[in-house]
């Protein structure tokens, strides 16, 4: 039995069964998000019964980012009665436990909390969603052929970010507590578990994992010598902006604010005010009033994906925005893939570093 | 007693008058009867009916001058030509027909007014309030008889022949380009990685990477009226000053999307040369990153599975010379009458439950080569047809609904059927499903399949003489 004056870094041996019926009891007092198949395809959504979860290492299609930074979020109501204005902030949900987050996942959520936790002010409504969030993850036997988290800093059994790390043996999970978050979730609901010897279960996990050569990288001063490439132009011909990539991204984090009229009672007017996903790939984007675009070509707009993610990104706020966890590159309806772009910009960079040397 | 809104959009030289006629006799008209009046009932679009209904209308009555009196000549021609196929369309998503009726009153039929307005409302109350208690995330179990069950389960393809015609298609493409009679010819190609995607080609030496397989699955004329404004360019160069043609690869189901751009002339025929290639079916599961082509025996795409056709319906050079006999597909869905056998009810959950986990990303509508307005409706800054809050968690679901149907509607007798909307939906919503639905309706209704030939939908022309009501 674990509790949470059991050491950090020690590894457990849990069996299916009792993690099964350990995730039923923590549901009957926080949101539990597993995964989960939902009309044929994979996704991290919440759960009532534990019968509900997906037990697989796949990679769902959406990343776990809409556990704190939803699709569609109200931020407040504003009601109004003669010439009353009432306005009620929306309080998200309480506790959640995330399980099964895959390393890319919570890399991702480690971005994100570089700008909407850790850059002051923080975001109110990620702030919260996040401290009530506890994350178990699970580290992947398989790497996809999209995969690439070991090129950027990731590994398919990375618990930098996790609360709690799960790796699938053969009849068996292992269990390793990483933070004391995951050290008191175990000791509020007690697990049953059998501690390890460490060095041999350490061993028998890396078995496991699998393992990929990185791909090149561009470091963050060969990008500005790229900028005005017609690389983008010709990349992109084939794009065909809809916003599929920053929608299924673990890190990309624009969002649109509306308001609108709620649905009310006869006599009041409700208006809420939401802010939803948006996306730099789509034409609206960057359009202002009076209908200007200042991006209006689409090798503009994919250029700054790319840009953002490797460049404007991690000089504002520290983190590069990608955690090479492929999904966009699977998803790309024709075929855009990042790789190739990061190659080009890499390739370009060493030819301005001979430049720079003189040779 | 429960009483229903009822929304009527009544035309003003006629019904809008008639309803006046109406109260001038002092004959009664229910009191949950709404008014609003129209210019014509031309005007009163699909989008607007479905609207309606989001917002909490339980019926909706469309009333036009009798056909042949409409003050604009054909305007109310539109609206008996559109409205039966939207009742089609209301019916398969879970919305009883009933709620929605369209009839003619002139200004003088003060009396037909009245007895047409109290009959309908009359009909709406006896069905009760149009709204559904709706399950968020309801995935509804529907047994869906998926085509794979189709006997054409699989087919062997050949490679050596596959191989033949991406070499002619090469040398055909390197011909047009160096005898400039093209400025660009869209084809396909692997990525560096293996993927397979569409590529522009611009010299004779590019025409090399083109490629053909049994993975060429994008439907590339997409991108025709596009390049045509270009010019043909390639980027980054200036436009040509007399811009020649632009040459593209298609399959026969590609073919047919070229027809509905000529037909409604968002192309020229001289503005393309097309590269029409026999096609035996492209495989389901894409071969992604496998650098060679398939061998053996694969699983057809559902939509290759009830197609009916091997050669494109226009081409300008066909590749592929031995000519398979032509398929014997029925364009159509065994999962579309599965749904369709459902109570309503439930064919309204299941619709539901799928544009539930819409995220917007509307890969869909960009990926439709009939989805053609520079502009789409429901993205307009102005009039916010649908607001922002769709998808997920049942916030806006009915926004989900509005953009879901109103696209499918959009598309009734423009839809060729290459399903590229549902391959590209990362939430496998199966949007075939409704595009087919409308297909067979139009078909049975009008006998027009869209891109058999470069005529328009029927659905926008006027009434033809045997068609006149």
């Amino acid at each position: 039995m674990i509790s949470s004056s059991s050491g950090l870094n020690e590894l457990y041996s849990v069996s299916q069964e009792n993690l099964a019926d350990w995730l039923d009891r923590i549901q009957s007092s926080a949101k539990l998000i597993a995964h989960q198949e939902v009309g044929g395809i994979l996704l991290y959504q919440p759960v009532s019964d534990s019968r509900q979860i997906a037990w697989t290492e796949a990679r769902p299609t959406l990343s776990s980012k809409d556990a704190f930074f939803p699709p569609t979020e109200q931020l407040f109501t504003i009601q109004r009665e003669g010439n009353n204005l009432t306005i009620v902030e929306s309080e998200p949900v309480g506790k959640q436990v995330l399980f099964g987050i895959r390393p890319c996942d919570a890399q991702g959520i480690k971005a994100l909390d570089a700008l909407y936790l850790e850059t002051d002010p923080a975001d109110n409504y990620y702030q919260r969603r996040r401290e009530a969030t506890t994350i178990i993850g699970m580290a992947c036997r398989e790497m996809a052929p999209s995969c690439f988290c070991t090129s950027v800093g990731g590994a398919p059994d990375d618990s930098r970010f996790m609360d709690l790390m799960l790796y699938r043996g053969d009849d068996h999970y292992f269990l390793a507590v990483i933070t004391d978050k995951g050290a008191s979730l175990l000791s509020s609901f007690p697990l049953k578990s059998d501690l390890l010897e460490a060095e041999s279960a350490a061993e028998q996990i890396k078995s496991y994992i699998p393992s990929r050569l990185p791909i090149e990288i561009p470091n963050q001063e060969d990008w500005p010598a790229s900028f005005a490439s017609p690389y983008w132009d010709e990349m992109s011909e084939r794009c065909i902006s809809c916003r599929i990539c920053a929608y299924v991204c673990p890190t990309c984090r624009c969002f649109d604010v509306r308001d609108q009229l709620y649905p009310s009672e006869n006599g009041t007017q409700v208006f809420e005010r939401i802010r939803c996903w948006d996306s730099c790939t789509g034409t609206a984007y960057r359009r202002i009033a009076g209908g200007h675009n200042p991006r209006p070509e689409k090798g503009q707009r994919l250029r700054n994906r790319f840009f953002c993610k490797y460049y404007y990104y991690p000089a504002q706020y520290g983190p590069v925005a990608c955690t090479g966890c492929g999904r966009c590159i699977d998803a790309c309806p024709v075929g855009v893939d990042i790789t190739e772009a990061l190659s080009y910009v890499a390739q370009r960079g060493s030819l301005s570093d001979l430049d720079r040397s003189g040779a | 007693m429960y009483e229903p809104k009822i929304i009527a959009y009544l035309c003003t030289w006629c019904s809008y008058t008639g309803a006046d006629t109406a109260g001038i006799a002092r004959l009664k008209s229910p009191a949950n009867l709404r008014a609003v009046r129209v210019p014509c009932s031309g005007r009163v679009s699909p989008e607007i009916i479905m609207r309606t209904f989001d917002q909490g209308a339980d019926g909706v009555l469309v009333l036009g001058c009798h056909i042949g009196e409409c003050h604009y000549d054909s305007g109310n021609h539109r609206t008996a030509k559109r409205l039966p196929v939207l009742k089609t369309l209301m019916a398969y998503a879970g919305l009883e027909p009933q709620r929605l009726h369209l009839d003619w009153v002139s200004a003088s039929e003060g009396e037909r007014f009245s007895r047409i307005v109290n009959e309908f409302a009359e009909s709406v109350r006896l069905l009760g309030p149009a709204n559904y208690p709706v399950k968020s995330w309801a995935v509804h179990n529907v047994e869906l008889p998926w085509a794979q069950s189709e006997p054409l389960d699989s087919l062997g393809f050949d490679i050596q022949s596959y191989a033949m015609r991406e070499a002619a298609i090469r040398d055909y493409a390197s011909q047009l380009l160096s005898e400039s009679r093209v400025s660009c010819v869209i084809g396909y190609e692997r990525s560096p990685r293996g993927r397979l995607r569409p590529a522009f080609i611009y010299t004779p030496e590019d025409a090399s990477r083109l490629v053909w397989n049994p993975d060429c699955t994008h439907n590339l004329t997409l991108y025709l009226s596009e390049k045509i404004r270009d010019g043909g360019r390639a980027p980054g160069k200036k436009p040509d000053q007399n811009p020649a043609s632009i040459g593209i690869v298609v399959k026969p189901c590609d073919s047919r999307a070229i027809q509905v751009q000529l037909a409604e002339q968002q192309i020229q025929r001289e503005q393309v040369h097309i590269i029409g290639v026999t096609c035996e079916g492209i495989q389901a599961e894409l071969d992604a990153y496998e650098n060679q082509p398939v061998s053996g025996k694969a699983r057809l795409q559902k939509r290759c599975q009830v197609c009916s056709e091997r050669t494109p319906v226009v081409f300008d050079r066909l590749v592929g010379g031995t000519v398979s006999p032509e398929l014997s597909g029925t364009d159509s869905y065994r999962a579309v009458d599965a749904i369709e056998a459902l109570p309503p009810a439930e064919r309204m959950e299941f619709w539901l439950s799928q544009f539930d986990r819409c995220i917007r990303c509307y890969a869909c509508r960009q990926v439709c080569p009939s989805c053609d307005c520079p502009t789409c409706l429901y993205e307009r800054d102005d009039s916010l047809w649908v607001g922002p809050a769709s998808g997920s968690g049942g916030v806006g679901l009915n926004e989900a609904r509005t953009f879901h149907l109103g696209r499918a509607f959009h598309l009734a007798g423009r839809c060729i059927g290459c399903d590229e909307c549902e391959r590209v939906c990362p939430m496998d919503i199966p949007i075939s499903y409704l595009n087919r639905r409308l297909a067979q309706e139009v078909r049975e209704r009008f006998g027009y399949t869209a891109g058999l030939a470069p005529v328009p939908s029927p659905i926008v022309t006027v009434l033809s003489r045997e068609e006149g009501l």
